[in-house]
């Protein structure tokens, strides 16, 4: 049935894919930054921020007068989440004219996208991609965020530097590539430093109850608690741990840890006293944060988006101003001329005061940076230990 | 015996209009006319197709709902990533990638095996739960495994290759898979499977054994599945099981019906243009999977309704091969009186 | 004991939860003969409805209630109306894709409107909680469980009571030969939409209440846990979907408590097949002889 006609359809569709290919032409001297991240599906609020934060960037460098005189345009494109999409997304970007890239959004689509790069020469920062080995594969891929590994390392070593001799459990999700990541590190680690661990619950994307851990977890007398989650879900475990069906409650001064994921966690409890005693190591403080830089772009987000910022917006805010700091070192100054290799020999040279803290990169396009601990009581967030 | 020429007939300009548009592809590929994004999409949707068709002979042919099919493709990803992963750099691209397919091609069948056997049993909606319930244990226990990389995903990044790589491969799958398909849907033991659609009391009854026919257009879609997903696992760095839960089979399983029961180029046709809509989709940014739910829906209802169902029929290279040709005998015949 | 016993209680307040979505859904399934893949999707639209009529409109949770209610069924007879009943003759298979496409449909238009950041459900306070044996018994947990039992027996009797349920059964038993006898069809089905979707309602009330927090994607894991609930108690059996709905629930918990959270997934998902294995037609389906 209907087979001429759909055949005729596709070869249609498959004329438009050639097509939008060659267009484009150069007359003003724009940069073209490109990115790709889920904006739909249930990935969405991810790649929303990043896509927020990338757009308060691009906005105040294009009022200041671009990059080099070179005025940004930024396509973000939609992956729901699914590597397949990406990769699609990636090559559309490349047919557009992209000369630079904040990569993905999420760790699965940035291996992929980074591997189909390879021959391209395209310099790629992702805002927010965590996994260890996702940026194999090119040599011009880099990222803002922390690496999981780092993360759950640094994890194990706060605890033994400021919690020493308290008992340790971890909940995690044992079907998410950054929960496991960090999870695994932070138990190598722990290991290492001696620390015990009395439990490990876990649950899956799909699970909506996690009465069976609660009860599991406040048995063990754990006196803080691991948490390598995001938190959507940090939040639903917090609440029902709270007020919720378990029959048992988390002694008084329990701590629940965690590390860049559980950033936003107060604006996603539906009362903020339930994220008391959560304590988070982060490289962006957000409203708890002294710093003008910092304050400046919560209060630029808020105005735009009627939202507090969450790290992965300001892992993009970062991301494009990597992208800046990279092409005036490398002294570009019109957009046909940028290459990979330039940017990336450009970017390990150089420090960018971010909102996520001062950034250097290694050629391995991991970055060093502090994060600090943040704990939260009553909707406050300070600086743990002041 | 003319009703059946007629259906090779029909079967060889389906194959023929299939090989052209690799050929075209691969000109288009090669000479680097083509755009990267239609590049990238080159390998996954090839592979759709492959899914589509082998899901069409469970769907269409036996007439057994099953929600299960992204857990061959899955099986066969992992284990066909794995041995090309185990082989990389030992023997030539040109045997490890066929190898890895036709690894992937035999655990998903063995996979498809296990998951045939309580459909003996079972049928209807029990057996679609049951075929889902399978492909959810599939994902589990990939996931919570160590050598498959576990939450993490397994890293192919070794084994990545583009289309420029995968091109031949995946059109010699799509072809076989085609031709098989074709074929079996001629042959008497196509017949026997349909019968056993139509209704399984009478085709039992004159002796056809049901069991065996269920159990092997279970392996035999599997097979197909797998292979698909051992060469779609090579043109990603990074697979996760966890991809490939339910709402992928049901993906497929949307593909086949939109392309029609039992129709193997419908599932051509169907699997190339639902997948590429998305991407089409792009200019409406956010609104874009909301645009394709809207056009999901107004193509099931266009082409429920009969008078539209003419219209298209009017429309397929069968119909217009027979115009044409009664066109040529009017014009032999008007001839002939001169 | 007290392991066993705290276990059971959270493994009957997430299968209650269950077999109350499980009710609305196998009640379409039973009578529509179609699966109604955008069912879970219907709680979410009703769970943002409840908090939409609380936060921004200020209504009493009972009144916000209703709303949802009528919000709901209102929705379930426009999709029915629009997309379903044009596919009255088409194969089954037409329908189930079409309703995967309202799914679709109905996720990517909560995002748009409402964000994809989670929003918390109004609580009700007030209902409390008791111990049995040191063991915490949640008034929600109760609650659902009556609601679900009276729901269950409400529709029951409607069914078997009514003109209106007399004219269900008989389309669900024979489309051609109810209307032969002067049934309408297209609307008892559409009543049977109507009942499925402010039941959906109901249910996205104490999902939202006992959960708390609803994104657009939340209905779709309770709707395909209420397919596998009502199939595992017998397709289009009332008794039998919320008996599968509680099995659920219980075995999840159970398997999280006593073997692997990581594997209890799979562990449910095995035990659905053996138990069909076993019962072909589910645990109180009925077995339906086959002619030629």
């Amino acid at each position: 049935m209907k087979k001429v006609l759909a055949l005729m359809l596709a070869a249609v569709m498959a004329l438009g894919l050639c097509a939008c290919g060659s267009g484009s032409d150069e007359k003003a001297n724009e940069i073209k930054i490109g990115g790709i991240g889920p904006l739909t599906g249930q990935y969405a609020n991810y790649g929303l921020s990043v896509q927020h934060g990338a757009e308060i960037a691009i906005k105040e460098i294009n009022e200041a007068g671009g990059m080099n005189g070179m005025q940004i345009v930024f396509s973000m494109q939609d992956s729901q989440g699914d590597p397949e999409a990406a990769v699609s997304a990636y090559g559309k970007l490349i047919d557009w004219g992209m000369n630079a890239s904040i990569g993905t959004v999420l760790s699965g689509e940035m291996a992929s996208v980074v591997n189909a790069s390879a021959n391209d020469n395209m310099f790629m920062i992702s805002a927010s991609a965590s996994a260890d080995k996702c940026l194999e594969g090119s040599s011009n891929a880099f990222r803002i965020c922390f690496y999981d590994s780092y993360q759950g390392i640094a994890a194990a070593n706060y605890v033994a530097e400021n919690l020493p001799g308290k008992k340790v459990a971890v909940f995690y999700q044992s079907d998410l590539d950054y929960s496991a990541g960090l999870y695994e590190s932070f138990a190598a680690e722990c290991k290492v430093k001696g620390i015990e661990i009395v439990d490990v619950q876990s649950f899956l994307s799909t699970d909506t109850d996690y009465t069976a851990q609660i009860n599991a977890l406040v048995d063990s007398q754990a006196e803080i608690i691991f948490l390598p989650i995001y938190a959507a879900e940090a939040s639903v475990f917090l609440t029902q741990a709270k007020n919720g069906t378990a029959s048992a409650v988390f002694a008084e001064g329990t701590y629940f840890f965690g590390a860049d994921g559980l950033d936003g966690i107060l604006t996603k409890v539906s009362n903020a006293s339930e994220a008391n005693n959560v304590l988070m190591l982060t490289p962006f403080a957000g409203e708890s944060s002294s710093d003008a830089k910092v304050s400046g772009f919560v209060k630029k987000y808020k105005e735009a988006y009627g939202a507090a910022p969450d790290q992965f917006a300001a892992d993009g805010y970062d991301a494009i101003y990597a992208i800046k700091a990279a092409v005036e070192k490398a002294g570009y100054t019109k957009a046909a001329d940028i290459k990979g290799e330039g940017l990336s020999a450009a970017l390990v040279q150089v420090s960018l005061e971010g909102v996520t803290g001062d950034m250097k990169w290694q050629a391995n396009g991991n970055t060093d940076k502090s994060a600090m601990a943040i704990i939260y009581k009553d909707g406050n967030g300070t600086v743990f230990g002041e | 015996m003319a009703k059946k020429l007629k259906t090779v007939h029909k079967d060889l300009l389906t194959l023929a209009i299939l090989a052209a548009l690799y050929a075209v592809l691969a000109v288009l590929l090669y000479s680097g006319a083509m755009s990267r994004q239609l590049m990238n999409m080159l390998i996954p949707v090839s592979m759709y197709v492959v899914m589509a068709v082998s899901l069409n002979l469970v769907v269409g042919l036996l007439g057994e709902l099953s929600l299960g099919h992204a857990g061959f493709m899955s099986l066969g990803l992992f284990s066909g990533c794995l041995l090309s992963l185990f082989l990389n750099g030992q023997v030539p691209e040109i045997v490890r990638i066929p190898l890895s397919m036709l690894a992937g091609g035999l655990v998903a069948a063995i996979g498809g095996l296990i998951v045939g056997l309580p459909a003996l049993r079972l049928r209807g909606d029990y057996l679609a739960i049951v075929t889902l319930a399978c492909c959810e244990i599939i994902k589990s226990v990939i996931t919570n495994l160590n050598f498959t990389g576990g939450a993490l995903g397994l890293n192919t990044a070794p084994v990545y290759t583009n289309a420029k790589h995968l091109l031949p491969y995946a059109a010699v799958l799509v072809l076989i898979t085609a031709l098989v398909m074709m074929n079996l849907k001629r042959s008497k033991q196509g017949r026997a499977i349909m019968s056993i659609r139509d209704n399984r009391i009478a085709a039992e009854s004159v002796g056809i054994n049901v069991t065996y026919y269920k159990l092997a257009v279970f392996v035999l879609a599997a097979f197909f599945a797998g292979a698909a997903g051992a060469l779609y696992g090579h043109c990603f760095a990074n697979v996760k099981a966890v991809s490939f839960d339910y709402n992928v089979s049901i993906e497929i399983l949307v593909i086949v019906v939109l392309g029609g029961m039992g129709s193997i180029g419908g599932s051509v046709v169907a699997a190339i243009v639902l997948r590429t809509l998305p991407e089409m989709l792009r200019e409406f940014q956010n609104f874009r999977m909301l645009v394709y739910a809207i056009v999901l829906i107004l193509v099931m209802l266009a082409t429920n309704n009969p008078r539209l169902k003419q219209f298209f029929a009017g429309l397929h290279p069968g119909t217009l091969w027979k115009k044409w040709k009664a066109g040529r005998i009017k014009e032999k015949e008007a001839g002939s009186h001169e | 004991m007290s392991i066993f016993l705290r276990t059971f209680i959270s493994g009957l307040n997430l299968g209650s939860i269950y077999a109350l979505i499980a009710l609305g859904y196998s009640m379409v399934y039973g009578i529509a003969k179609m699966l109604n893949f955008a069912h879970g999707d219907i709680i979410m639209i009703g769970a943002y409805t409840g908090i939409v009529a609380v936060m921004n409109l200020h209504l009493p949770p009972v009144v916000a209630l209703i709303v949802s209610v009528i919000v709901c069924a209102g929705l379930g007879m426009l999709i029915e109306t629009l997309a379903y009943k044009p596919l009255r003759q088409a194969p089954s298979l037409s329908v189930l894709i079409t309703a995967i496409g309202v799914s679709y449909f109905l996720q990517n238009l909560a995002l748009l409107i409402f964000g994809s950041e989670q929003k918390a459900y109004p609580q009700m306070s007030g209902l409390g909680s008791f111990t049995i044996l040191d063991v915490k018994v949640d008034g929600i947990t109760v609650m659902t469980l009556a609601v679900t039992a009276v729901i269950m027996i409400g529709l029951t009797l409607f069914i078997n009571g009514t003109r209106m349920g007399k004219a269900m059964r008989a389309v669900s038993e024979d489309r051609g030969a109810a209307e032969l006898m002067g049934i309408s069809v297209n609307k008892t089905i559409l009543i049977t939409f109507a009942i499925g979707s402010g039941l959906a309602a109901i249910a996205s009330a104490f999902y939202g209440m006992t959960y708390v927090y609803i994104k657009p994607t939340t209905g779709s894991m309770p709707g395909i846990k209420a397919f596998t609930a009502a199939v595992f108690g017998g397709i289009g059996s009332l008794p039998g979907a919320m008996l599968g709905g509680i099995l659920l629930g219980l075995i999840e918990q159970f398997a999280k408590a006593y073997i692997s959270t990581q594997w209890s997934d799979a562990i449910v998902f095995a035990v659905l097949i053996l138990v069909l294995i076993v019962r072909p037609t589910g645990l109180l389906g009925k077995k339906s002889t086959e002619k030629v």
